[in-house]
């Protein structure tokens, strides 16, 4: 993208359906070392949970990749929030997408979301690009 | 309403934490892009960063977290729960079931390989709220990322909520 985008555009989706070893490598890489990530049993027994979970920063990492992937030629991510609304698992795909919101002189606006398939967002945030 | 938030919480709220001195290497910011599904490759070589203007290879955008989560796990292993939490980091309340928190992140100057990063991190608020499905906990961190230059190259406040 080389000009800036209208409001109400939505930006491509990254489909993200993380396995095992990427949510080691994560969690390997940040030295997070909680075990819901990577322990199956200790995660089902002890947690209540069907399976792994993928980790709340890793989908904050994919809604900024996916407003990057779309801006970055032309503006740099200055902030972002998120927030987690719902538990993603192993096995589930996110597609992570947005919208934007806010378009002028300075900066971009996005609305970011990461939705399961069944429609459910697990993560969704607002990042605020600044112009190169 | 019996407060859930007793003299013990705010005690454990109200220390100091010591500041964390990150050194950012080569290596650390390739484990972390590979990790990620990152390509450019500013990220992995040091001609690639310098051609657009970089000193050294510069780390993704979201690598903040990786220093703040050092920060906090890289203790004795007499220092973590048994779920792999840092002690440190479970308040004293009657539930340790956290929910999820909402995450805001300011970012600066880019952070490259050869930088050191220290990380303050100081207890923003913490207060409870009684809804129909009990009382619910608020803590609110904020950490600070300044570069060796004292550069803040991020600014970010996590939320947990415990119930």
């Amino acid at each position: 993208m080389t000009s800036l985008p209208d409001v109400g555009v939505e930006i491509p989706a990254q489909l993200h359906s993380p396995t095992a070893l990427d949510l080691f490598m994560f969690s390997a890489s940040a030295w997070l070392l909680h075990r819901i990530h990577y322990d199956t049993p200790f995660t089902i027994e002890h947690e209540g949970h069907p399976g792994l979970l993928i980790h709340g920063p890793l989908q904050g990492v994919y809604l900024a990749q996916a407003a990057e992937a779309y801006l970055a030629d032309v503006a740099k991510l200055q902030s972002m929030t998120y927030r987690h609304l719902a538990p993603a698992y192993l096995g589930e795909e996110l597609e992570c997408g947005g919208i934007v919101t806010g378009s002028d002189g300075e900066g971009i606006d996005l609305d970011l979301w990461a939705r399961k398939s069944d429609g459910t967002d697990t993560t969704t945030g607002k990042a605020r690009f600044v112009l190169r | 309403m019996t407060p859930v938030i007793t003299g013990e919480a705010r005690a454990w709220a109200d220390r100091e934490y010591p500041d964390f001195d990150f050194q950012v290497t080569a290596t650390d910011i390739a484990r972390f892009a590979r990790a990620t599904g990152e390509t450019n490759p500013i990220h992995f070589e040091q001609t690639a960063a310098v051609e657009q203007g970089h000193p050294d290879v510069v780390a993704p955008t979201m690598f903040p977290y990786v220093i703040r989560q050092h920060a906090s796990a890289l203790v004795r292993h007499d220092e973590l729960e048994s779920d792999g939490s840092p002690s440190a980091d479970v308040p004293p309340l009657p539930t340790r079931r956290a929910m999820a928190g909402e995450t805001a992140i300011e970012f600066g100057p880019p952070i490259v390989a050869g930088d050191t990063i220290t990380v303050r991190k100081r207890l923003a608020d913490m207060y409870e709220k009684h809804g129909k499905s009990g009382p619910l906990v608020f803590v609110e961190m904020e950490f600070s990322f300044t570069n060796q230059r004292s550069e803040t190259v991020a600014k970010e406040s996590f939320t947990r909520i415990y119930r």
